[in-house]
């Protein structure tokens, strides 16, 4: 039997208490003056007996008590020799996490992150089980509560530092699940890290389970600087004719003691092309633009390098560009049409700093095969619905993936067989002459409507609606905007993989003023840009993102229309390490993890085409900040409450903490505090009844006994 | 008898009678006063504003009796024997006795046992003086504290005396009653205020030889409701205001018992004082003044009454 707090013992002096009390008169405190004590003194009554400890009884049953709960003070605890020697050689479930991510790259951290993991695992006994988790961007197990050292130590050895960023919260989930799900007696968490401030939020919801030692072992140096590209922007614009690239970079500096000069290149496939000089302040940032260049083919590979540090991975930051698209829009207004009717949509459409958008006005109804061909986007502006063969063309051009939009005015007339094509059934006009309609109603969640979500993200209360056509909205349709009357001003109705859309108002300044309004112009772009299936694609990706090359529009890849990943292909991706990654036909999603830096290039297996589909990946710029957090405080906030965390490199809890975790699982004060309640109840009801005794004696006139022993 | 000729007071008059209300008296010849006249307000007649030699009432002649007392003039009408009494007239001594030991500082209430005593006192010598009588004063615990020779003159010391006694020391009868009675040389009227915790033959003892050296002695035992009714409740050490002494006591289991002893022990001073021609009054210091002075009063014309 061991104690974990001896000096509790001291509290066994109390037991004095209870005999001091008797021995002094414990009601001298509460006294009355009275004249005399001539007659009192005459009642019989033995003072004396005050002094006298009747009985026994009780006062053994109080100072048992009261020892019980002195004793449980002391956290008391067997310390017999099986458990010693199941804490301190006996079987453990160790869960050895260690950090992967690319900041453990810098300098010798990595070898010597491997030299304490091997430490850890080397010092396992047989009926120990280790895990070996590798920390990054998610968690990755390599080897789950084995018993096998050299397996864990082989892991180790052959583990490499990878391009993923720091996030604590997956590893040390999984190294809960882990132990969680141990049945052994001891239980430990060692973690191997730098302890990157950036990785850990705070809010991860990791705590360990009770009795588990978690002991962190930081592998960092002194902070050192380290220049980062950060980001750039890549802006296109059209320069005689042809699309010109604009690339601008971000640069920073952190941790830096002195303000430095650093070179910066543009690369395109491989070749530098630019190259600037650029002044970073010791912390601080700084914007390179570099000269504007022009694409020619998909697939152009870029990269923005900043002069080798000793964190090379976030000096560099690549990117995939394709020739930008433009949208070819075809508007019909008929022959009879207001000379200005279409005049809006053509203006603010040709309006574009990328210049994505051709623009093409037809004033008669007939829609030829080779029009829709040409055309992503279709505009109907106020006429009546083409019939027979023009209108299956329109259902196959949308149902192939075009958009239609049709603008109902005063010409357009509803007719049969629209409700198959059409998100609603449109009515007669309906005039707001009372007091004219705004949009009170506007989906933000969808992507026509989604820019103008923000704050200051444009104001389409300010239009004003004079007449509009009734619109009912179908089943399959859905409302984007109504006015303020509740009516549909713009209802969707997805066919196959294009849309159709119904606005319910002309697209001009007879019916309403929208066409004056600020927020026309992007409207406009945003709807054009929804019907032709335009996303913004994502020049690059961050290390240990996941994508799906069968959906490439989905992912917003960056690909060339010409030469789309063929499903019925199997493919295999090149790592930028020159890894092969086999991506076999499977009907579905084809699932790429990025894990490296650089380009991926996806192609069939044995072709070797000039101009792959690619992807570029990046680090993680998180990772750049190299601002350390304190271990301790880490491992506090893991920790499982009431366990300690010892800081030794051995990866094993000293005695002390050993003998607080026996004590804790064994919980013998509980017991103790439970037996001195029923001693303390049980005094209650012996006392209470030694009184009632007492009282019948005095009654009886022969003795007066003491209430209290 | 003037006590059967005891009618009620007007409320006004009897409020003056309360220990509660004198207790808030600082000025004890005002106190006195206050009392006295009240009270005598009260009375629908007096027979002892006396003029000392008024005639009070023919009694038969009887042999021994003063053949000069014999009224002849009705023996002329009536042919028969009849003495002529008459109220007293001379001067006596009043000496007021009281008892200042510690155990008279005690009161349940707003008046201790030695205020009660203070306003008695202090009403019983202005009444005396309005008698014509010489008034003195003694105070004592286990010896004398101070003394007032009994003088006409004296009422003002008296009642300064009276009002600066102070209980402090444990107290005793035997010792300062001896002396007492050693120091009166002239018979006179001794009011004897105490509690009187001794035993009862030990009281007698040490009263008596005042008796026997020729003082009308009027005794009143002086006790606080709680020493007569015991209402304590819960359990607590009692402390002896003399001695000082403590012992643990249960009320609750000991109350009767102590009420029956005080009963008989007051019992029992009653029986020997009454044997020992010993006027005895007990009072509680919670009941107005009215009582005491009736008692006194009562004995008084008894006194004065010359046969």
């Amino acid at each position: 039997m061991s104690l974990l707090a001896p000096l509790f013992l001291l509290g066994l002096a109390g037991l004095a208490i209870p005999v001091l009390v008797h021995l002094t008169e414990r009601q001298r405190r509460n006294v009355i003056e009275f004249p005399s004590l001539m007659f009192l003194r005459r009642i019989p009554f033995r003072s004396t007996q005050r002094r006298k400890i009747h009985h026994w009884f009780l006062l053994a049953i109080r100072a048992l008590a009261l020892a019980l709960l002195v004793v449980a003070f002391a956290r008391p605890f067997f310390q017999d020799a099986e458990v010693v020697i199941g804490s301190t050689l006996g079987p453990r479930e160790i869960v050895v996490v260690v950090d992967r991510s690319y900041s453990m790259g810098l300098g010798d951290r990595w070898e010597r992150a491997k030299e304490a993991a091997s430490g850890v695992l080397q010092s396992l006994d047989p009926s120990d089980r280790a895990s070996l988790v590798f920390l990054g961007r998610g968690a990755d197990a390599v080897l789950r509560s084995s018993s096998d050292r050299q397996r864990l130590l082989t892991a180790i050895d052959t583990a490499a530092v990878s391009d993923e960023v720091t996030r604590y919260g997956p590893a040390l989930k999984l190294a809960q699940t882990i132990v969680e799900e141990s049945e052994l007696p001891n239980r430990e968490v060692v973690i191997v890290s730098d302890y990157q401030r950036s990785g850990w939020s705070g809010d991860e919801g990791v705590t360990f389970p009770a009795g588990t030692v978690v002991t962190p072992i930081q592998i960092s140096d002194d902070v050192v600087a380290n220049s980062t590209v950060t980001s750039v922007a890549l802006r296109r614009d059209f320069f005689s004719g042809r699309e010109r690239m604009t690339a601008t970079a971000r640069v920073t500096q952190r941790q830096g003691v002195e303000a430095i000069q650093q070179r910066i290149v543009l690369e395109l496939d491989g070749q530098e092309v630019q190259s600037q000089m650029v002044n970073l302040d010791p912390t601080g940032s700084a914007t390179v633009t570099f000269e504007p260049f022009t694409l020619g083919e998909a697939y152009t590979r870029g990269a923005i390098r900043l002069a080798g540090d000793a964190l090379p991975q976030d000096d560099q930051l690549h990117f995939v560009l394709s020739p930008g698209r433009a949208l070819r829009a075809l508007i019909f207004e008929g022959g009879n049409a207001r000379p200005d009717a279409s005049l809006y949509i053509q203006r603010a459409l040709e309006i574009s700093e990328e210049s994505s958008f051709q623009v093409e006005i037809r004033r008669s109804t007939s829609i030829s095969e080779a029009d829709l061909q040409a055309a992503a986007v279709i505009v109907l502006n106020d006429i009546r619905f083409p019939q027979g063969a023009t209108s299956e063309r329109l259902r196959r051009f949308v149902e192939g993936g075009g958009g239609l939009l049709m603008v109902l005015g005063e010409r357009s007339a509803w007719q049969g067989g629209l409700e198959d094509l059409l998100p609603g059934r449109f009515g007669a006009a309906q005039d707001h002459t009372r007091r004219a309609a705004r949009l009170g109603f506007l989906d933000y969640t969808h992507p026509v409507f989604e820019l103008f979500g923000g704050p200051r993200g444009g104001d389409f209360a300010r239009a004003r609606f004079f007449r509009s056509r009734a619109l009912t909205v179908g089943p399959e349709g859905r409302v984007l905007a109504r006015f303020d009357d509740g009516s549909v001003a713009l209802a969707e109705r997805r066919l196959g993989e294009g849309h159709v859309l119904v606005w319910a108002s002309t697209m001009d300044s007879f019916w309403n003023d929208l066409a004056v309004q600020p927020v026309f112009l992007p409207f406009i772009h945003q709807l054009v840009r929804h019907l032709g299936g335009e996303r913004e694609r994502v020049p690059w990706f961050t290390a240990g993102q996941v994508i799906d090359i069968a959906d490439p529009d989905g992912m917003a890849l960056v690909i060339d229309r010409e030469s789309e990943l063929a499903d019925d292909l199997e493919q295999v991706a090149i790592t930028p390490g020159g890894g092969s990654i086999t991506l076999p036909v499977t009907g579905g999603s084809r699932f790429l993890e990025l894990r490296e830096q650089g380009f991926y290039e996806v192609r069939p297996p044995g072709s070797n085409p000039d101009r792959a589909f690619s992807v570029a990946v990046n680090v993680d710029v998180a990772e750049s900040d190299l601002d350390i957090m304190d271990p301790t405080e880490f491992a506090g906030a893991v920790a499982p409450r009431e366990t300690s965390t010892d800081l030794g490199a051995n990866g094993l809890a000293t005695p002390e903490v050993r003998a607080r975790d026996q004590e804790r699982r064994q919980a013998l004060w509980r017991f103790l505090i439970a037996g001195a309640l029923i001693l303390l109840l049980t005094e209650t009801a012996a006392s209470n009844w030694l009184s009632r005794t007492a009282a019948k004696r005095f009654d009886g006139g022969r003795e007066y006994a003491a209430l209290n022993t | 008898m003037a006590v059967q000729e005891r009618t009620a007071f007007s409320g006004s008059s009897a409020q003056f009678l309360d220990p509660v209300v004198l207790s808030r008296i600082n000025n004890l010849e005002l106190l006195a006063r206050t009392v006295v006249d009240g009270f005598l307000q009260g009375l629908h007649r007096s027979p002892h504003l006396g003029l000392s030699l008024d005639f009070a009432e023919h009694r038969a002649y009887m042999p021994g009796d003063d053949i000069r007392r014999v009224d002849w003039r009705l023996f002329a009408r009536t042919d028969r024997f009849y003495v002529k009494q008459f109220e007293a007239e001379t001067s006596a001594n009043f000496m007021v006795v009281v008892d200042v030991s510690k155990s008279m500082s005690f009161g349940s209430h707003s008046a201790t046992k030695l205020d009660y005593a203070r306003f008695l006192g202090a009403a019983l010598a202005y009444f005396s003086q309005k008698q014509r009588d010489r008034v003195g004063l003694v105070t004592f615990d286990h010896e004398i504290v101070q003394y007032v020779p009994p003088s006409t003159r004296h009422l003002d010391l008296v009642l300064h005396t009276l009002a600066r006694a102070e209980p402090g020391r444990p107290g005793a009868l035997r010792d300062p009653l001896l002396r007492v009675g050693e120091t009166l040389n002239h018979r006179g009227i001794i009011l004897l205020l105490s509690d009187f915790y001794e035993e009862a033959e030990e009281v007698i003892e040490s009263v008596r030889h005042l008796r026997s050296r020729g003082h009308d002695v009027i005794v009143f035992h002086i006790l606080d409701p709680e020493e007569l009714e015991f209402t304590y409740d819960s359990p607590a050490s009692f402390q002896d205001l003399e001695s000082e002494t403590m012992i643990p006591v249960v009320p609750a289991e000991l109350a009767d018992d102590y009420r029956t002893l005080i009963r008989q022990h007051t019992d029992e001073l009653s029986r020997l004082f009454t044997g020992s021609q010993i006027d005895y009054t007990v009072l509680d210091t919670s009941k107005p003044l009215d009582y005491a002075l009736f008692s006194y009063l009562s004995r008084r014309e008894k006194l004065t009454r010359v046969r």
